[in-house]
């Protein structure tokens, strides 16, 4: 798929992203804002930090639901993915995290969730759970067992100061004005996940497996006739969006640097954004990269709005991304979900 | 026409009934497995963490039924389940994912709490002003709470807005913006911590048999009240009929002239006027005064357990929302009592509910040991 073909089947993305900018510029400039003071190399940086982990748990998402089985379970997976990441990181460091214990923590967590997932997959597909259940059941299961795991490590819901990621400077690049600091000097996750956004891309649109992704989802039958397992398959799609979150979970943990259990989480309904994210992007995996960048960018408004002296509480400030998802769900609300979401398929062997 | 649009009902109605009625035995088994395995879950890792597991049941035991006081908190907590599982066992019966009763609870309560700050000083004082702002602040607090849930109700009939997302951005909009008022404009004068001032001393339920602070038999009369209303409007009335097959058979219910927009607002409405009930009752009975809401209990969450805990049917929430009253009063013991992090129960609830989602889980279980497998 080329430009053109992708700009033209995710018109409505698009046409939303840029109706949300021109409304936010118009509106900056109707009210004397001084625009470049709150768009700024710093903020467009911070924004894609904060888009990382929704980006991450949307692309998961996506192709769990473009397999025929909606996975509501994101937002548990990444509470999970943080919880560990952070008490693993405490663990394997004895106390005192330093870089390498980050990486080491990210994979330890990503290998729970695989653990979690696998479980979960078994109970969405071999045991045919009710979808939407399940997966509330899971942010519950997270929202009790990682505070849980936090207060068994430090005696309390949210842990020390740990260590977060540190930026990855390239030299010459990261000189380049306005490019060079957004894209060469900043976190490697963010660098991880782009690169990540584009290989689902390509793989969903323009591999084997991805068609075999998309027919377990749009025409379960023709894919069995063709002599290919659906049920591995969708297996295959669920066990990566499990991991996937999770790693968007411990990615958050990377980037703040210490675990907040307390009330919703550090995660604070990222996963439910994500979820949004690849409606936003219409099952794209870079469309949804966009919209994790636009929501990502609401998150990071506040700090902007205090810089140039507009006094807006944080608390509300705060939430903006929430909103945002509200009206981006009320405007765009009506994506076409893949034919077969939502069934278990059997074989008739 | 009329004829045929009343065959279809009836048809559907004898559906409906002996869907219910054959299926009230398995959904107790599947409601009781569900609870016990995920408990079994629980005590396994408070084991496998190093705890004294029987030490632990006895004081889960101890923490819900031990003595009066136990009791009396145990019902105090029910009371706000059966309210709030009430209210999204109205939502679910209509096959709408009202994910957002936690937030309704809370518009509901600042209401009441608010309404009766303001209008206390215009009502004498004593029983007669304080039965009257009673019943003000709870209608102030319902009708509150009902047009918040209308709010996603219409976002999703009118511009097909996914209700589990937007209900859930609502929970997390109300926390905010009710946690910003209290520490700002609502803040009461001189308080220092973030909290409205107090509602007059006779705003209170009496305390009739338990004369326990926080829990009033009256609390618990306006839950089973409620509950029986919304029994009897969603099995016994045309109301009610129509919310259900518009759920669960929105072509059928399409053709007898029911328009599954209105009926998805009225939905959402009437659900979050039960969860608004419940915020007031939380905000009378238990808080005398609002606080920031992300330190309240997640009652309009643990209600989602609640509800499906008993299938979505009015009259099993009672039965539900004693036992999670139990839990959470026996999670408050255990959080003063002993050293197991009380975030496990909060755990093992949503573990039950991950099992109530899994049916075929226990019928496969059942069908291996021969236990009433008749699959």
């Amino acid at each position: 798929m080329n430009v053109a073909e992708f700009a033209k089947e995710n018109k409505i993305g698009i046409a939303g992203v840029a109706v949300l900018l021109a409304a936010a510029a118009i509106a900056a400039v109707a009210m004397d804002l001084p625009l470049w003071d709150i768009v700024t190399v710093g903020f467009v940086e911070r924004s894609f930090q904060a888009a990382t982990p929704i980006a991450l748990t949307a692309i998961g998402g996506l192709y769990a639901e473009k397999s025929g089985v909606f996975n509501i379970g994101v937002e548990g997976f990444m509470i999970f993915g943080a919880a560990t990441a952070a008490t693993m990181m405490w663990i394997i460091s004895g106390g005192d995290p330093g870089q390498s214990d980050i990486w080491l923590a990210i994979l330890a967590s990503m290998l729970v969730s695989l653990v979690l997932a696998i479980l979960f997959a078994i109970l969405m597909i071999r045991y045919e759970a009710d979808q939407i259940v399940a997966g509330l059941a899971l942010w519950f299961i997270g929202l009790g067992f990682g505070p849980f795991m936090a207060v068994l490590v430090w005696d309390s819901r949210n842990s020390p100061s740990l260590e977060s990621i540190n930026d990855l400077t390239i030299p010459v690049l990261a000189d380049i004005p306005v490019l060079g600091p957004i894209l060469f000097d900043t976190s490697p996750l963010v660098i991880a996940t782009a690169i990540l956004a584009v290989v689902a891309w390509k793989v969903l649109n323009d591999t084997k497996y991805g068609y075999w992704i998309q027919a377990a989802g749009e025409n379960p039958e023709a894919l069995d006739t063709a002599g290919v397992n659906v049920t591995r398959v969708r297996y295959a799609a669920v066990i990566f969006s499990g991991v996937m979150a999770g790693l968007g979970g411990a990615v958050l943990l990377a980037q703040a640097g210490s675990f907040t259990g307390s009330g919703q989480t550090m995660v604070g309904g990222r996963g439910w954004i994500g979820i949004v994210a690849y409606l936003f992007g219409n099952y794209n995996p870079l469309g949804a990269g966009v919209a994790a960048l636009v929501f990502g960018g609401l998150d990071m408004l506040q700090i902007q709005l205090q810089t140039v002296g507009i006094e807006v509480p944080n608390r509300l400030v705060n939430l903006f991304p929430y909103v945002g998802v509200i009206i981006v769900l009320s405007v765009w609300g009506s994506t076409r979900t893949p034919s077969a979401v939502g069934e278990t398929y059997e074989s008739e062997e | 026409m009329s004829g045929t649009s009343g065959r279809l009902y009836d048809a559907l109605d004898r559906a409906a009934d002996r869907m219910l009625r054959a299926s009230v035995f398995e959904r107790l088994a599947i409601a009781t497995a569900s609870t016990a395995l995920a408990l079994l879950i629980g005590v396994s890792i408070v084991a496998a963490v190093g705890y004294d597991p029987v030490q632990f049941i006895t004081s889960l035991i101890e923490g819900a039924l031990g003595g009066r006081s136990a009791i009396a908190r145990t019902l105090r907590f029910s009371t706000l389940f059966i309210l709030t599982g009430v209210a999204v066992a109205v939502a679910f019966r209509a096959g709408v994912f009202n994910i957002g009763v936690q937030g309704q609870f809370v518009v509901g309560g600042i209401t009441t709490i608010m309404s009766i700050i303001w209008l206390a000083p215009l009502l004498p004082e004593g029983v007669v002003g304080g039965v009257a702002l009673i019943i003000i602040g709870t209608l102030a607090g319902t009708l509150a709470g009902g047009a918040y849930g209308a709010l996603p109700g219409a976002l999703k009939a009118y511009a097909d807005a996914n209700v589990i997302i937007t209900t859930i951005m609502l929970n997390f909009i109300a926390t905010g913006v009710v946690g910003w008022l209290v520490q700002n404009p609502l803040r009461g004068e001189g308080n220092a911590a973030p909290n409205t001032e107090r509602i007059p001393e006779y705003v209170s339920f009496p305390r009739i048999v338990f004369d326990s602070s926080g829990f009033s038999i009256i609390g618990l009369g306006i839950a089973l009240a409620t509950v029986v209303v919304i029994y009897v409007v969603m099995e016994r009335s045309r109301f009610g009929y129509d919310m259900v097959t518009s759920g669960h058979q929105e072509s059928a219910a399409t053709y007898s002239g029911v328009s599954a927009k209105q009926t998805v607002v009225s939905t959402m409405a009437l659900s979050g006027m039960v969860a608004g009930i419940a915020g007031a009752v939380f905000a009378i009975m238990i808080q005398g005064y609002y606080t920031d809401p992300s330190g309240i209990g997640t009652y309009g969450f643990d209600a989602i357990a609640v509800s499906l805990l008993a299938a979505n049917n009015p009259l099993g929430i009672i039965p539900a929302g004693l036992l999670f009253g139990g839990l959470e009063s026996a999670g408050s013991h255990i959080g003063i009592y002993t050293d197991v992090p009380v975030q496990l129960i909060d755990g093992v609830i949503g573990l039950v509910i991950l099992f109530v989602a899994v049916p075929e889980l226990f019928r496969m279980a059942a069908a291996r040991t021969g236990l009433g497998g008749d699959r």
